[in-house]
């Protein structure tokens, strides 16, 4: 503890030295101001990676823009996927001394780092969240932040109770097209919001269902399973497991971490949730996969505000986010950096002093190194990443049970229905077990 | 006691007759057939039956003549149907049947166009009205009309092309994806959007005047499959007069139907379809085995799936075989999920496979993941007796757990 402490300390400080020479930024060689230049080993930020399979890779290459941080190790359930992360490391480093592990457990117990980069499929993010957090590192963790609404609050819980730095790897908050966007909204540029309609990419993966085969050289299968069900090795995993809902919701859960996330901040509800969630979902009714490939659900907020969530091809704009207001709408998504309204004058709108500015970060990863300095909140911190899965899941709640569900987002209850209130949460197989409060 | 036994008999009899009034048909169908490049042998019948199946149709096949017989001799009263269907393709109808047909339809009537019934009449002016587009067109009877193909799907846009050229083509058979375009419409609100259809002709660019038309749905004409690289209008609806018609380009027949009949996709748009040109509005409900984004869904002996068929062969689920009386069985609890006594009867038939020792394990393992949620103190023997299994030790120990019975 005292250790961490003093290391924070000792990252804080050499982050105001840099800060410090932003001021004459021409008499300094850009190789002395800390992001994109490089700093002594002894003051970088030190990591790890749990999960370095193709997101997790994708965010290590990420990191290593920053020549601020220096990779130490990464565990996986793969031994491909480590060998593989261990050589880009090595690399850059120009040393063979990252080390590799198969178990976070003995990750955790053994590395003496400042921060992890965790890329998971979401039934691990619960316990692997709240370990590394109760371990007090620091984590960039991939969204959704967590299968269910009980793994999500335990990981809040122990990011706040172990008082460490948390960004939400849903970086479209890092885009200046979705801020502006959000900006325009939350401060009135359409009128008062009454609806915001939130589309993500319809479902379209089909495998029908696989033979069991022999697992892969390398994988731990048991592992990889870790709390879900025990089910033979069909060949469905790396890559493929979103389909599966004891893994994922699929599409839902997926983007809801991007743009119902967008949408929600662009309302300002982003650390709050809906009072009142109905709609429908259509399953698959032959294969494997069992996650809805089309949904349509609507939110209600205390404030009267509606948000629909659906499939791209059952709204008007497709994918992205759209805020209607009482004059016109504003419509966002990726597409090549849309950003379109009702009144293309409505874009070029200034956002006043003393009206809301929203965080302003324009680099998901650097803005969490330099929260890992500053101690700061990063730009998408945990309450959020949780309060923007928690509307996918309770999505997911309302569609298997049919009903029209009652949510207290303060207490975080289902209100009236005890059915669907048993979905907040996937028993863990054992040994494992659930993260608690 | 004697006053309340007789209303209840006078309300039972109300019922009946309700019931009646839905059960004996409550439309009438006249199925026109006789003459077709298809096999029309096998599609009539099968049209008429699921016209009937909705219990709010009663149907009738009318033949014309063969293939260069006398047309005078057909010369329906069309004005004692509610809808007419047209599986036809072939010689010109008599002048004075042709003028009945349409003074049918401009009064109220209502058409179904299936399939093939666009290829015919190329000639009659009125009639390439009605269906809004067709095969064997020119430029002379109107543009062709398909939605555009764009990778982002929101870019894609009604196309009105007015390039000469005969009209109608179609790449190999294939299943391929529907997508609705108005999902408000009676006949597809509450459908999928995206949904698989059996192996089927896609028909492809066609032609017409596309008066008063709406597209309600298309579908991706692959070029690798011989397509056009275009979304083609696969349902079609018009307004001629006060008539509605309702043209669905889908339904190729094969000897018994085949898949592209056998589609529950095409069966329910074709009912839907039916009952909107009929009446104006839908009344069916969309069924349980609706095909959706990623599945084809058959029904090889045209008859809807029950309740009763799903419990029937869950116990003998096979992952390997089929999942879609497992899901059947899932929809329906979403279906009637806000009713607890609902979900209490569902309880008590999945008890029953719980306690069958002929139900595979597998069976019983997903039965147990879905009562974890909705069960009740009902199921916790049997959860428990099957807890003592070591195959099925987990999956118990998981419904347990969910009932907060266990940690």
């Amino acid at each position: 503890m005292t250790d961490k402490t003093n290391r924070r300390d000792f990252l804080k400080h050499s982050a105001t030295m840099a800060a410090g020479t932003l001021i004459l930024p021409q008499l300094i060689p850009s190789t002395a101001l800390g992001m994109g230049g490089k700093l002594a080993p002894s003051d970088r930020i030190v990591m790890g990676c749990i999960g370095v399979g193709g997101q997790g890779t994708n965010n290590l290459h990420s990191f290593l823009w920053s020549k601020e941080v220096q990779f130490v190790a990464v565990c996986d359930v793969d031994t491909n996927h480590t060998e593989n992360a261990k050589g880009i490391i090595d690399r850059i480093n120009k040393n063979s001394d990252c080390r590799t592990y198969g178990d976070y457990r003995e990750f955790l117990e053994k590395e003496k780092i400042d921060a992890v980069s965790i890329a998971l499929p979401d039934h691990w993010h619960g316990l692997i969240y709240s370990a590394a957090a109760n371990k007090k590192l620091d984590i960039y963790g991939e969204k959704p932040l967590a299968r269910t609404i009980q793994d999500g609050r335990a990981i809040v819980s122990a990011v706040k109770k172990n008082n460490v730095v948390w960004q939400t790897g849903s970086w479209q908050r890092s885009g200046k097209m979705y801020r502006r966007a959000a900006e325009l909204a939350i401060n009135g540029r359409v009128g008062k919001i009454t609806r915001v309609e939130v589309g993500l990419p319809d479902g379209d993966s089909r495998i029908g269902t696989p033979p069991v085969m022999p697992v892969p050289e390398g994988l731990n299968w048991d592992m990889w399973l870790g709390p879900a069900p025990k089910v033979p090795y069909r060949g469905v995993c790396h890559g493929d497991w979103r389909w599966t809902l004891d893994y994922s919701g699929g599409r839902l859960t997926d983007w809801a971490g991007h743009h119902v996330d967008i949408a929600a901040w662009g309302i300002g509800m982003d650390r709050t949730g809906p009072v009142e969630i109905e709609g429908k979902g259509v399953y698959p009714i032959e294969g494997l996969y069992n996650t809805p490939v089309e949904f349509d659900f609507t939110c209600k907020y205390a404030n009267g505000i509606e948000m629909r969530v659906a499939t791209g091809s059952r709204l008007r704009f497709n994918t992205g986010a759209a805020w209607f207001g009482e004059k016109g709408w504003i419509h966002v998504d990726r597409d090549g950096g849309l950003l379109h309204a009702s009144d293309p004058k409505i874009l070029q709108e200034v956002i006043g002093e003393n009206e809301i500015h929203l965080y302003k970060s324009d680099n998901h990863f650097w803005n969490f190194l330099e929260c890992v300095r500053s101690r700061g909140e990063t730009v998408c911190p945990v309450e959020v990443g949780h309060r923007s899965i928690s509307i996918g899941l309770l999505g997911e709640i309302a569609m298997t049970t049919g009903q029209k569900i009652e949510w207290d987002p303060i207490k975080e209850e289902i209100i009236g229905s005890t059915v669907a209130s048993r979905l907040l949460r996937r028993p863990y197989r054992q040994p494992w077990l659930q993260p608690t409060l | 006691m004697r006053k309340q036994y007789f209303l209840i008999l006078a309300f039972a009899g109300l019922i009946a007759i309700l019931n009646g009034c839905n059960f004996g048909g409550h439309y009438k169908a006249l199925v026109v057939t006789g003459q077709n490049n298809h096999n029309w042998k096998a599609s009539s019948p099968i049209l008429k039956s699921l016209l009937e199946q909705t219990g709010i149709f009663s149907a009738e096949i009318l033949k014309t003549p063969e293939k260069g017989g006398d047309m005078n001799t057909f010369n329906p009263d069309f004005s004692k149907y509610d809808v007419v269907v047209l599986d036809y393709s072939g010689d010109s109808w008599s002048e004075k049947t042709k003028t009945a047909f349409v003074e049918y339809v401009k009064d109220g009537g209502g058409v179904v166009i299936y399939h093939a019934a666009d290829n015919t009449f190329p000639e009659w002016k009125e009639y390439n009205e009605m269906i809004g587009l067709g095969w064997g067109r020119t430029e002379k009877d109107g543009p062709f009309n398909y939605y555009s193909y764009a990778s982002n799907k929101r870019n894609e846009k009604l196309v009105i092309d007015t390039t000469a050229g005969k009209s109608g083509s179609h790449g190999q058979r294939h299943e391929f994806a529907v997508k609705i375009r108005n999902m408000e419409h009676p006949v597809t609100k509450g459908l999928p959007v995206i949904w698989f259809h059996g192996k089927d002709e896609l028909y492809s660019k066609l032609r017409g005047p596309a008066k008063n038309m709406e597209i309600l749905a298309t579908a991706y004409a692959d070029t690798t499959l011989g397509g056009t690289g275009r979304n083609e209008p696969i349902l079609i609806t018009t307004t001629y007069g006060k008539g509605r018609v309702f043209h669905t380009v889908l339904g190729h027949a094969d000897q018994g139907g085949g898949p592209a009949m056998e589609c529950v996709g095409f069966i329910v748009t074709f009912q839907r379809g039916a009952e909107w040109a009929a009446s104006g509005k839908v009344t069916q409900k969309v069924p349980y085995d609706f095909p959706d984004a990623v599945c084809v869904s058959l029904r090889t002996n045209f008859r809807e799936i029950t309740l009763e068929d799903d419990l029937a062969k869950i116990p003998a689920y096979d992952l390997t075989k089929s999942t879609k009386y497992f899901v059947n069985l899932q929809n329906r609890i979403r279906a009637e999920g806000k009713t607890p006594d609902k979900l209490r009867e569902f309880e008590k038939m999945m008890i029953k496979i719980l306690e069958n020792k002929e139900a595979t394990d597998e069976a019983k393992k997903l039965l147990l993941h879905e009562i974890s949620w909705m069960g009740s103190d009902l199921c916790i023997p049997v959860v428990r007796e099957l807890a003592k299994n070591p195959q099925l030790k987990e999956s118990a120990d998981y419904a347990l757990a969910r009932l907060q019975i266990i940690n």
